[in-house]
């Protein structure tokens, strides 16, 4: 067999393989080596991700209490869904997540209120201190929060908010405020402020300009805020910890799945798949909302 | 400017006075002195009225063991209608931590359901009451309630007393109880087979805990005579951390790393031989092995003596506020004397297969007719109390550091046993953590 | 399984709680309205409305532990004085006021057993500069390699979502056994490429390393959906015309898309520095073996006032890292001129 000689047919066609590779078909697409490039790059970064919380399931359907397996299954040897079972039927979880359901949405929209309404005013009003109250704002994010829970607790006590959610639907709502200001104003900033100025001289007041106006186009913004503070409160142990801790019956699931640890003993399994199980909503939350968290996030910082 | 400072001035020293003000108008209960007998008026009837008790036990779901403390309030409810108990889990550390801000405001629970050493730091911040006079000793076992007595008082009531190492070994695999430490080392050779990640002996590599019972075995201790000063540079430490080291380094019948949960994995899959863990686990790995579990203290080391492990248990504490109310005081006394009672100990030794405070129970025939649990008992007679002063968490935590670097770099013994002395020197010194003021 | 009965409790509890809110609310803002509106008839009368209710929960909640904390770090409070502290420990029980003595301590004394405020500071500068840098490159990577029409799209953001939505507890636990020496995942991952086994867990550099990992791991999700968010706002007509201006891929990242990105990035990159100096739970768990040479300022911390009990002390401690972050955010916010772009 001879080699084939190239010819000018064969080179050109190589070289036009090399180029469909290569080059973007259109505009706004990418080349196939690049998409592929890309893909794989996503997969091994999704592999990395994913793989711990893999693991955390395979330990979920392990039978018996072991959460180490010398093998690399992906499903375990004899695996079995008695764990899930445990943990959603005999377990106090779904009154937990109910618990700490209906404490995470009433913060969240405590908080949005008051920082929509403050942040308003740091946005349209200039007075003195205002600088000074937004870095304060801001230096409320450096403090390290185990430094305030003595003190936040016994104040509690004394007001007596302890053991009730009463407290903790304060603390949970006041602490998401610095953070929601920052973002409400940033976007109230790109706002332009036309729009309420022609309202006041049609005779609206200004409450009247923000409720109106301004509110209804921030809806994004407003969504963003409450789903980060949603989140926050969702997934927080210790303050919870502190302000009910004390009482079995109204454990929150961060607490209630901690329970599944204990001085010696823990039940691998069982606070497996109660972490899955927990985590399955944050994530359809997620994908689903995560077009508007990031356009949100952006337009806090984005100055017009 | 000038006037804003001095107006910020002014606000933060008013707040901080504020603070200072709202923090002494607490409602923490005014008496500093608690009565060391039961108060002069005593309730001669068990009191009516509305009764409600908090009871904070370390004991958890996994094994069983917070059911069975539900269980007990309950059964105590059904008896006396007007008491009801609140009963809430909390793990160790968490319930010394939140007991003690707890009893800062003033919240703390009544009743403790906890471990001997708690009485180090509960006694040092004075939030607990002596229970002379509220509970009779006569009922207990000496040793365990010699764990929660300090300073010619008794802090505590003995619920379950043990929590000793022991050896546990799986019978498949090793056919007769070792009977010295040559005889264990020699079962475990034969079985270790590091390429397939089988090895003969495992335990926690990363806990002080494990140490205690080898340094016992040299007649070693790990404070003088006078119970409180450091002594850890000994002959007889330097001999117990080359025993250990040798297990891992020369007879090379332990992994490379383990702590607890590997440790426990590896035996109950079937991948180690031996193991030393405590009798807290008596339950879970007589589950798994039915009766190919061998228990027993951990052998006599050939050429020094018997291993002798710290044993503590579970007991029950009172908050310092119960001595100012006499009904509730004399409730939870009535309360303990059930909970510790010979019934109830021998439904504990039944449900958690452990070991009980109450003598009666210990020598009843639910202990002495069960293998595991004789077992369990005969390793305990080799076990020593755990010292519960506050000096006691520098020297673990000295020593754990010390298992550490022995373990996971084969230090030098010596060297080892040098450091742990100069860290829990410098712990109890004035000024350091543990210091005595 | 479900108790209806505690659920009603839940709600009505949490429904209570905001009905007395609201009403608190109310009558506040009615005090305010005479006092500002029909009194003084101030121009400011409004925003002084809006902001008082935030105010005054920031006061109780931020201000009050905050003076509460420097109060007590001018005493010797800890186990054997476990007493209220009165005003500088001065009014207590028993004068336990020892001046600047703690503030001494935190930079003379050894923090830990053996480590001491400055080697404790540097390994936490280390642990947060890495972290951060990793945190914004991959963030923008990822991010980058996403924002463009791709099948699997929804698919990818729902698994590079997953370290975020865990809980820390569970994930954080696997983490630690899988970097088990032996039996871990992670040297078991390794030596199928010939590389390992590594001491995570016990040698100081390796365990610095594996928590680094893992808290990149974890970190990296909320960055790459924020730079997500920023490339988004950045209309294509840029790259367009940069594209017809011949520029490359490298050129266009470097002229557009960087700059149009920075104001998302700079105050993501402050948010990801705080939340990384101030991780405790990441340090926490990874450092099972408890190396000195692994704890960041705050875990110091968190032993001081917890394990310990040396609340006097803890409390200096934690206004001097608070001390720290304020000197750093200010000049980062100078040097960055971020408050500008975000706030004004």
């Amino acid at each position: 067999m001879s080699a084939p000689v190239p010819t000018a047919t064969s080179a050109a066609s190589k070289r036009s393989l090399l180029r469909r590779l290569t080059v973007a078909p259109a505009r706004g697409q990418d080349a196939p080596v690049k998409r592929a490039l890309i893909h794989l790059g996503l997969l091994f970064a999704s592999l990395i991700a994913v793989f711990p919380v893999i693991r955390v399931f395979g330990t979920a359907l392990r039978p018996g209490n072991n959460l180490l397996d010398p093998n690399f299954s992906i499903i375990p040897q004899g695996a079995t869904l008695d764990a899930f079972g445990q943990v959603v039927f005999e377990s106090g979880l779904a009154q937990w997540l109910f618990n700490s359901l209906v404490i995470t949405l009433g913060t969240a929209a405590v908080g949005l209120v008051m920082s929509a309404t403050s942040a308003y005013a740091f946005s349209r009003f200039k007075f003195r201190g205002r600088g000074l109250s937004l870095t304060f704002l801001f230096a409320t994010q450096l403090i390290p929060g185990i430094m305030l829970l003595v003190p936040i607790y016994l104040l509690a006590v004394q007001l007596d908010l302890v053991s009730t959610y009463r407290g903790l639907v304060i603390a949970y709502s006041v602490t998401s405020i610095p953070f929601s200001i920052w973002i409400l104003k940033g976007y109230y900033d790109t706002v332009p402020i036309d729009l309420e100025e022609a309202a006041l001289i049609d005779g609206c007041s200004q409450l009247q300009a923000f409720w109106k106006i301004l509110l209804p186009l921030s809806l994004p913004a407003l969504a963003i805020v409450f789903l980060f503070n949603f989140l926050a409160a969702w997934g927080e142990y210790f303050t919870a910890s502190v302000l009910i801790g004390s009482k079995e019956e109204l454990l929150t699931w961060t607490l209630g799945v901690a329970r599944f640890q204990g001085q010696f003993q823990t039940q691998w399994n069982e606070l497996s798949a109660a972490s899955i199980i927990v985590s399955l909503p944050v994530v359809i939350l997620f994908v689903y909302t995560s077009r508007y968290l990031v356009s949100g996030l952006t337009l806090g910082g984005v100055k017009g | 400017m000038r006037s804003k400072l001095r107006l910020a001035a002014l606000v933060a020293g008013l707040a901080v006075v504020a603070s200072a003000c709202a923090a002494g108008a607490s409602p923490t209960p005014e008496a500093t002195v608690a009565p060391t007998v039961a108060p002069t008026v005593a309730p001669e009837t068990y009191p009516t009225g509305d009764i409600k008790i908090t009871l904070w036990t370390k004991e958890g779901e996994g094994d069983g063991a917070l059911q069975f403390v539900k269980k007990l309030t309950q059964e105590y409810e059904a008896l006396h209608p007007n008491v009801k108990f609140g009963v809430t889990n909390k793990d160790v550390e968490a319930l010394r931590q939140d007991f003690l801000t707890s009893s800062l405001a003033g919240n703390a629970p009544e009743l403790l359901w906890t471990v001997a050493d708690h009485i180090g730091p509960f006694t040092a911040a004075d939030t607990i009451l002596p229970l002379d006079g509220l509970i009779d000793p006569a009922t207990y076992l000496s040793n365990a309630l010699a764990a929660v007595q300090a300073d010619g008082k008794t802090w505590g009531a003995p619920i379950s007393y043990g929590n000793q190492l022991m050896l546990y070994w799986n019978k498949d695999l090793v056919p007769t109880a070792p009977a010295d430490s040559d005889a264990m080392i020699a079962a475990a050779k034969a079985f270790t087979d590091e390429a397939a990640g089988k090895y003969g002996l495992v335990f926690n590599q990363t806990e002080s805990f494990w140490l205690v019972p080898f340094l016992g075995a040299y007649n070693g201790s790990v404070f003088a005579a006078d119970g409180k000063t450091p002594t850890l540079d000994t002959p007889a430490m330097v001999s117990a951390l080359t025993f250990m080291s040798n297990l891992k380094f020369t007879d090379k019948v332990m992994p490379k790393e383990a702590d607890y949960n590997v440790a426990d994995n590896l035996f109950k899959q079937g991948n180690a031989a031996m193991i030393v863990n405590g009798d807290w686990t008596l339950g879970a790995y007589a589950d798994v092995f039915k009766d190919k579990l061998g228990v027993g203290p951990i052998p006599k080391i050939t050429g020094a003596d018997f291993p002798k492990p710290y044993t503590a248990g579970a007991f029950f504490m009172v908050s310092k506020a119960v001595g100012d109310d006499a009904d509730k005081q004399f409730v939870i006394a009535d309360f303990i004397k059930f909970a510790t009672g010979r019934d109830a100990q021998i439904e504990m030794v039944k449900t958690l297969k452990r070991l009980p405070g109450n003598l009666e129970a210990l020598g009843d025939a639910i202990v002495t007719g069960d293998p595991y649990l004789a077992g369990a008992a005969e390793a305990i007679t080799h076990g020593v109390p755990q010292p519960t002063n506050l000096e006691m968490r520098c020297v673990f935590d000295s020593m754990t550091a010390g298992v550490r670097d022995l373990f996971t770099k084969g230090s030098d013994p010596a060297a080892v046993a040098r450091n742990m002395q100069t860290s829990a020197d410098a712990g109890v010194a004035p000024g350091g953590e543990c210091a005595a003021e | 399984m479900f108790d209806w009965s505690q659920a009603g409790t839940a709600l009505s509890d949490v429904g209570v709680t905001l009905v007395v809110l609201v009403a608190a609310v109310a009558i506040l803002e009615g005090i305010l309205y005479v006092v500002f509106v029909r009194w003084r008839k101030a121009r400011l009368a409004l925003p002084i409305m809006l902001i008082t209710p935030a105010a005054i929960g920031l006061l109780a909640l931020y201000v009050y532990p905050l003076l509460w904390e420097l109060n007590v770090s001018f005493t010797k409070m800890n186990i054997r004085n476990f007493i209220f502290p009165g005003f500088l420990g001065l009014t207590a029980e028993r004068n336990i006021f020892v001046g600047l003595q703690n503030y001494i301590n935190v930079f003379t004394g050894p923090v830990l057993k053996q480590t001491g405020f400055f080697q404790l500071f540097a390994q936490t500068v280390i642990w947060t500069v890495t972290n951060v840098f990793f945190h914004v490159t991959l963030g923008i990577g990822l991010a980058l390699m996403l924002n463009r029409r791709l099948r699997g799209r929804t698919a990818y953001r729902a698994m590079l979502i997953l370290p975020w939505a865990i809980p820390a507890t569970a994930s954080l636990q696997i983490w630690r056994t899988e970097y088990n020496f032996e039996f871990g995942a992670v040297n078991q991952l390794l030596g199928l490429v010939g590389l390992g086994p590594y001491p995570w867990l016990s040698e100081p550099i390796w365990n610095f390393l594996a928590m680094i990992i893992t808290n990149v791991w974890l970190g990296v999700p909320f960055m790459m959906v924020i730079v997500l968010g920023g490339l988004q706002s950045i209309s294509h007509e840029y790259y367009e015309a940069a594209e017809i201006d011949g520029a490359g891929p490298v050129q266009s990242f470097r002229t557009i898309t960087l700059p149009l990105l920075r104001p998302v990035l700079i105050p993501a990159i402050l948010l990801g520095t705080f939340l990384t100096f101030n991780q405790i739970l990441v340090p926490f768990f990874i450092n099972q073996n408890e190396l000195e040479t692994s704890d960041i300022l705050v875990t110091a911390l968190f032993r001081a006032a917890f394990q310990y009990s040396r609340y006097g002390f803890a409390a200096a401690f934690a206004f001097v890292i608070f001390a720290i972050l304020l000197v750093f955010t200010v000049f980062y916010v100078r040097w960055t001129k971020a408050l500008k772009g975000a706030y004004e």
